[in-house]
């Protein structure tokens, strides 16, 4: 129907209806003619994380097309004609529903999530002339591919013809008076969504965790790792359709996350307990850590063509291809680690340690703590932390130390972000931000480090049999020249940056959320 | 938006037809089409099932705008609308001439609908006067039928004298032939005759058929309810010589 949507009308037709009664109903007064049937299959899609959705657009094939549109308007934004559903961004043809469409799903998949079936009966309604001047149809909406399809919705549309309002407006009268009501403005993506048990945004990979100011500290802790553990849960059942990269991203971040916490967080939980745990999560972090380089360089095949001169583009191919053929054998070790007893076992442990309801007398030191000072008193001790060992980069910078401060910053953002519920909002987001101008420039110095070191190693590794071989060497000499550039001048840009993180600003900042206002409640 | 006029300055050689048919089939090729109906005898607008009034006759015409604007019927046909003929245009001619700058009328009249239209086309009355002119003047592509007959040379020398007095380009008008009789040997020689002799003329024959009369009966165009046969294939592929030189040369 979306066809003819545009300036029409659309009524509910109630669950009793009946078509025949309210055509017979009509031809009292109008010339009516029946026209065949017609049914139209559509299909609603988004990312996993529910990307589109976050930002108000529907994504749906209608028949043969594909259109973008806002969340409760139904006017396409963007529409194209296609055979098949493209899965990633760069898989659509040029243009600007692709560019629009990559800018908010990025490197993610595009799935399926519910087909509908809609059938419709039109019908003409003609004047003495036997012109038509307004057209009905009778739609009926259902799930697809189910086997005892339930109806879950159901509407009259109402399409005037130029010229001819007076009728429209006539129909409509005689509509109202038959008892239907005119629609509400309900979007079929949110009707669809229910009938088939989805949550649209109800994934998302952020933290998104309350706590109670006032909860023991252990307790807390409990609730962040359950968190995680939903993460990592979700995604490591995905991680083996292959439908794009970030399954496996998220995972590894809910691992790293729970790392952090178990060594950050510390005297809450028993010490043999939080060293078996910290040693068991270690070994699965790095069970994908080559999947993961592999897919990272990958991603950025054509960013990493675009750097190299014209003449060097395709013979870079090779490493390409060879990174491929490695990232496939790596994709299998991980599906079936994931499968393993081993691994199993670990999660299984750890969920039955985190359902445990907490002992009301534990004998870790800081279990009993509220959280509130707990996590301001570890979180001002890790800022300290990064402003002591940046200070000593400012006179001497050395990759190592550089390095370092990335994996001390690191530890604090995890921090401020496992508790940043129990903060004001406003000042947690600014203390993120500056945060993070930091760590991006720690971040890209070491990716820029890592990927030369990378790209040298893969040079020593390339099984280089075919005529062209020199040049990919060539080409990968090419490519560490740019990155080293790129990272000199981000090595510069060090000390401005954390000049600036560690103005007295900021740091009143830091010292007012997390010591100041502590002090003031009386503590 | 382009403009296509399909014009004669003889009666009765299959222009509405042709008009009808060519509005029907590029607007199903998904241009959003109008078809403006000059002609006070409205018969584009009686094959259509609409009746022959607009608002404000002939002076509201002239005067372009809303009332032309809300004149416009949609058609039974996706893409097209239609903007009817009114028994007032008879005057037409006449008022005209009663406006300034007469010749740049018609142009005021369709600038409203150039947001809203890949393409209007034309069915003009038999006649060459200031309204002829102004088609002329206006039009990016003037199509005009042809029967082989001697009396069609004669009239179509004429346009051209027309053209050249008043310095339009005559590389803007296109020839076919139509109601073509393919027993008649006359109908055969002409043909070649006037291909060689006119600049314009398209490699396109409309047949004398009795499906295209029975127009009149269905009130539909011969593309509508007669898809598959000779005389729609005649249409479309004029339609694909024209489609070509209003939006692929230009």
């Amino acid at each position: 129907m979306s066809l003819f949507m545009r300036n029409n009308l659309k009524f509910n037709l109630p669950g009793d209806h009946s078509e025949r009664e309210l055509i017979r109903a009509l031809a009292r007064q109008y010339t009516l003619k029946k026209q065949s049937d017609f049914t139209e299959q559509q299909a609603f899609y988004d990312t996993f994380d529910w990307r589109l959705f976050n930002e108000s657009l529907v994504l749906f094939t209608s028949g043969n097309r594909l259109s973008l549109r806002e969340l409760n308007n139904n006017n396409p934004i963007e529409s194209i004609g296609i055979k098949s559903v493209p899965v990633f961004a760069k898989d659509f043809p040029k243009g600007s529903l692709r560019d629009r469409l990559s800018s908010v799903i990025k490197m993610r998949a595009l799935l399926e999530l519910v087909a509908l079936s809609s059938g419709s009966t039109p019908y003409h309604v003609l004047n003495s002339d036997e012109k038509i001047v307004a057209r009905l149809f009778f739609e009926k909406i259902q799930l697809a591919h189910e086997k005892d399809p339930k109806e879950i919705a159901a509407y009259l549309w109402l399409k005037p013809v130029k010229g001819y309002l007076k009728y429209s407006r006539d129909l409509t009268k005689r509509l109202e008076e038959s008892g239907l009501t005119p629609a509400r403005n309900e979007d079929l993506f949110s009707i669809a969504m229910e009938a088939a048990g989805k949550n649209p945004g109800g994934y998302s990979a952020k933290l998104n965790i309350s706590l109670n100011p006032k909860m023991p500290a252990n307790e807390a802790t409990k609730i962040i790792l359950r968190f995680l553990l939903q993460i990592i849960k979700i995604n490591a059942t995905d991680i083996e359709h292959d439908r794009d990269t970030e399954f496996l991203h998220d995972f590894r971040i809910a691992i790293r996350r729970t790392r952090s916490a178990l060594s950050q967080i510390k005297g809450v939980f028993p010490k043999e307990t939080t060293e078996r745990f910290k040693k068991d999560f270690s070994f699965i972090g790095k069970l994908s850590n080559d999947l993961r380089d592999q897919d990272v360089y990958l991603l950025n095949e054509d960013a990493y063509k675009s750097m190299l001169p014209l003449v060097l583009r395709d013979d870079i191919n090779p490493l390409f291809d060879y990174l491929r053929k490695e990232r496939s054998k790596s994709f299998r070790r991980v599906v079936t680690s994931l499968k393993s007893g081993k691994y199993r076992k670990i999660i299984q442990d750890w969920e039955s340690f985190l359902n445990v309801p907490h002992q009301a007398a534990a004998i870790e030191p800081s279990a009993g703590l509220p959280i509130i000072d707990f996590a301001s008193k570890i979180i001002f001790k890790q800022y300290r932390r990064v402003l002591k060992s940046g200070n000593r980069i400012l006179e001497n910078i050395e990759d190592e130390m550089l390095h370092r401060l990335r994996i001390t910053c690191k530890k604090l953002r995890y921090l401020i972000e496992f508790f940043s519920c129990l903060y004001s909002r406003k000042e947690i987001k600014s203390v993120i931000r500056q945060l993070k101008k930091l760590q991006d420039n720690l971040g890209d110095f070491n990716d820029l480090s890592v990927q030369e070191e990378y790209l040298l190693a893969m040079a020593q590794n390339l099984p280089l049999t075919r005529r062209h071989s020199k040049n990919t060497l060539v080409a990968i000499g090419s490519l560490i020249e740019k990155l080293d550039t790129k990272k000199q001048t981000i090595r510069k840009n060090f000390a401005k940056t954390f000049n600036n993180f560690s103005s007295t600003q900021n740091q009143k900042l830091f010292l007012e959320l997390f010591v100041l206002k502590r002090k003031k409640a009386g503590l | 938006m382009k403009t296509l006029a399909i014009y004669s300055n003889k009666g009765g050689v299959g222009k509405t037809a042709a008009a009808v048919n060519l509005s029907y089939i590029a607007a199903s090729k998904g241009r959003k089409t109008l078809i403006c109906d000059l002609d006070p005898q409205s018969s584009a607008t009686y094959y259509f099932r609409v009746k022959p009034k607009i608002k404000a006759g002939v002076q509201g015409f002239l005067k372009g705008g809303q009332k032309v604007y809300k004149s416009v019927k949609g058609t039974d046909y996706e893409n097209l609308d239609l903007l009817p003929a009114d028994f007032s245009h008879r005057k037409l001619d006449v008022s005209f001439n009663r406006f300034n700058r007469s010749k740049n009328r018609l142009k005021k009249i369709i600038a409203p609908f150039k947001s809203e239209y890949d393409l209007i086309v034309f069915d003009c009355p038999a006649s060459i006067s200031v309204l002829a002119e102004n088609i002329l003047d206006t039009v990016d592509c003037t199509l005009v039928p042809l029967i082989p007959t001697t009396l069609s040379v004669r009239t179509h020398n004429q346009l051209l004298s027309l053209c050249k007095k008043k310095n339009f380009d005559p590389g803007n008008i296109y020839l076919f032939f139509s109601m073509v009789d393919g027993r008649k040997k006359l109908h055969h020689d002409l043909m070649n005759a006037m291909a060689g002799k006119f600049q314009g003329v398209l490699p396109v024959v409309i047949p004398y058929l009795s499906v295209i009369e029975k127009m009149g009966i269905y009130r539909e165009p011969v593309a509508a309810f007669s898809p598959g046969s000779p005389a729609t294939r005649a249409y479309e592929a004029l339609w694909h010589k024209l489609e070509k030189i209003l939006f692929f040369y230009s």
